[in-house]
């Protein structure tokens, strides 16, 4: 799958490679097992590591001291109003967490909704698009728009589509003689509204993950099964979608945590109103820290927050070290 | 012969049936018509756009939302900083990734693994969890609103994206030429860059671009760090239309329109490596 990212370049490889192996087989008559590890030696593997550094510790820079100077952050009382800060221990974490585990409940709703429906959505039009169709790869070129877009724009764009004096689904609404909907001015439909528009930025993803999944799918095994006399629902059930299963249980488990962590889609659409129906974490932080300027308690929300992610993200490591391994 | 292989293919790849037909449309329509509605609001009149008898498509199409947009230098200068932002991020991370996917894909060393599970987990590390300490940690190094501190802050997200990307490329290259190199007398930094970054520049352009896409749609960062002068189009763009009453929302979809077609080009450019890049689990927006 990689290698089609090199193009050309690859073909020209592939010949040099061939080339190389008749060589050694020539000169080993046991067939070698092929081993990942190069034969590189002590000097290779301290030039190896210094190359890495910069990434390294550019990385280290920029994201795991910002995580770990949060917690700091978080046991004092500190605001962008004020130069000095007090040491005051626990009391951000007592003083958000009831707000933590509100927002929390809006968060996991938000994350599972936007999660769900692009998974099955995306899965489905991939099912739909391995057919023969005329126009197929034209289809699936449009359909990776939704996911093109920038997150503002697919908020604007659903926000107007929304828009319950002149969005055009009330005015079609209104053609039909159905009575408008303020879509984004109640507390269900808010959620309903960035929900909708996570799903139509998100499902061109999926589909393409599941796509991919269902062209590596062996030919031989359906028409072997075929010609056993299984059903058309029977290899489906049986061996497309057994092979799609780790695939797309992968791109789930990102797509959620991606949710969690959601900020331009609710941000734009509904600035996490109306009332706090849509404040997730991500905009319930946001607006602590730069709304009411309150760094320490912010930065306790995040604490908390980040001790959650790393439970999940223990459950991603997990499941793409088991995936790998197949 | 052809007869097997026509069965076959019939089986890999059915035809639709009816009912399948009608479902493939309401999706397809469910994915295209807000893209319709986005474009030929862009060249409504506003009048238009208000107006009770409504047209679904622009009867008297026009380009004032366009012009309107380069004539306003805030959106221009918004529009400058995505450039030079976006540019930057996709420059130092393609850099800087480029000699982490080599060392990660090539080289076997202690402290390998707790790297790659180190960049693994980055990936999943929201922007909101970084913003206080990056503002604090910007604004202590007076980079608070410069280029540099937002092109740094948006290298949080696209450096473990280029790494695993550049990294699944690099572990298409064939041992057998860097042996032979090594044989041939270069030394490790000669293979690297005589050898091993020719072969790849198709993938790192490819990375490049994703880092570059990734930067220009980010909004949390550049509404927060970038301060009014260095703000780029998304966090522009939001603050110049969604805080206001009425929007004026011809002007904002003509100006969501442009936000868009650098990444419209990007995807013509890349469409072949889209699917095995996304397939690949690295690339999100």
């Amino acid at each position: 799958m990689e290698q089609t990212l090199l193009g050309r370049e690859t073909e020209r490889t592939q010949a040099e490679r061939t080339q190389a192996e008749r060589a050694r087989r020539r000169r080993t008559p046991t067939p070698r097992t092929p081993t990942k590890r190069t034969k590189l030696g002590a000097r290779d593997r301290t030039f190896g590591f210094m190359i890495a550094l910069p990434a390294v510790l550019l990385f280290i820079v920029i994201s795991i001291y910002p995580l770990v100077s949060s917690i700091g952050t978080s046991l004092f009382d500190q605001s962008l109003l004020r130069p000095e800060r007090n040491f005051v221990g626990m009391a951000n974490y007592s003083a958000v967490w009831e707000e933590f585990v509100a927002r929390l409940g809006t968060t996991l709703i938000f994350s599972s909704l936007a999660t769900i429906f692009p998974v099955v959505l995306g899965v489905w039009l991939a099912m739909l698009l391995n057919a023969r169709i005329r126009g197929r790869n034209v289809l699936r070129g449009f359909l990776m728009l939704p996911w093109l877009l920038p997150g503002v724009v697919v908020s604007f764009l659903w926000a107007w589509i929304f828009n319950d004096s002149y969005g055009i689904l009330n005015h079609l609404l209104s053609l039909v003689g159905l009575p408008g909907l303020n879509l984004l001015g109640n507390p269900a439909g808010a959620m309903a509204g960035v929900v909708i528009a996570k799903t139509w930025n998100s499902f061109p993803w999926i589909m393409v993950v599941a796509l991919a999944a269902l062209q590596t799918l062996p030919s031989e095994q359906l028409e072997a099964a075929a010609i056993d006399g299984a059903t058309r629902r029977q290899r489906f059930l049986h061996i497309s979608l057994p092979h799609l299963i780790g695939p797309v249980a992968l791109v789930s488990v990102l797509e959620f945590i991606y949710n969690f962590g959601n900020f331009d889609t609710i941000f734009v659409m509904t600035g996490g109103g109306p009332g706090t129906s849509t404040t997730t974490l991500a905009l319930s932080l946001y607006q602590m820290a730069f709304g009411s300027y309150e760094l320490g308690k912010a930065s306790a929300m995040g604490v908390l927050w980040l001790v959650l992610l790393g439970v999940i993200a223990g459950g991603y490591l997990l499941l793409n070290r088991r995936l790998e391994k197949r | 012969m052809t007869r097997r292989s026509e069965i076959g293919e019939a089986i890999v790849y059915p035809r639709l049936s009816i009912p399948g037909k009608v479902v493939l449309t309401v999706l397809a329509l469910f994915g295209l018509l807000p893209i319709y509605w986005l474009a030929s609001t862009a060249f409504m009149k506003r009048d238009a756009v208000f107006a009770i008898d409504r047209p679904l498509f622009p009867i008297d199409p026009t380009l004032e939302n366009f012009i309107g947009f380069f004539q306003n230098d805030a959106l221009i200068r918004n529009l400058v900083n995505s450039v030079i932002v976006s540019t930057g991020t996709a420059l130092l991370s393609v850099i800087v990734a480029g000699f982490m996917a080599y060392s990660l894909s090539k080289f076997r060393y202690r402290g390998r693994n707790a790297i790659m599970v180190m960049f693994l987990i980055g990936q999943l590390i929201p922007g909101a969890l970084l913003l206080i300490s990056l503002y604090l940690m910007l604004n202590s190094a007076g980079l608070l609103y410069t280029y540099t501190g937002l092109i740094l802050s948006f290298t949080t997200f696209t450096l473990p994206l280029t790494v695993f990307l550049l990294k699944g490329i690099m572990d298409g290259l064939p041992d057998d030429i860097l042996e032979a190199a090594k044989v041939d007398g270069l030394r490790s930094g000669a293979i690297l860059f005589r050898i091993v970054f020719p072969l790849v520049v198709p993938g790192l352009i490819t990375a490049a671009m994703f880092a570059f896409m990734r930067g220009w749609s980010d909004l949390l960062f550049a509404l927060t760090l970038a301060g009014p002068d260095k703000q780029t189009l998304p966090a522009g763009l939001t603050q110049a239309f969604i805080h206001e009453g009425t929007a004026d929302w011809p002007a904002l979809m003509a100006a969501s329109l442009i936000t868009s077609l650098p990444l419209a080009i990007i995807f013509i450019i890349l469409q072949r490596y889209f699917v095995s890049g996304l397939a690949a689990g690295a690339v999100k927006g």
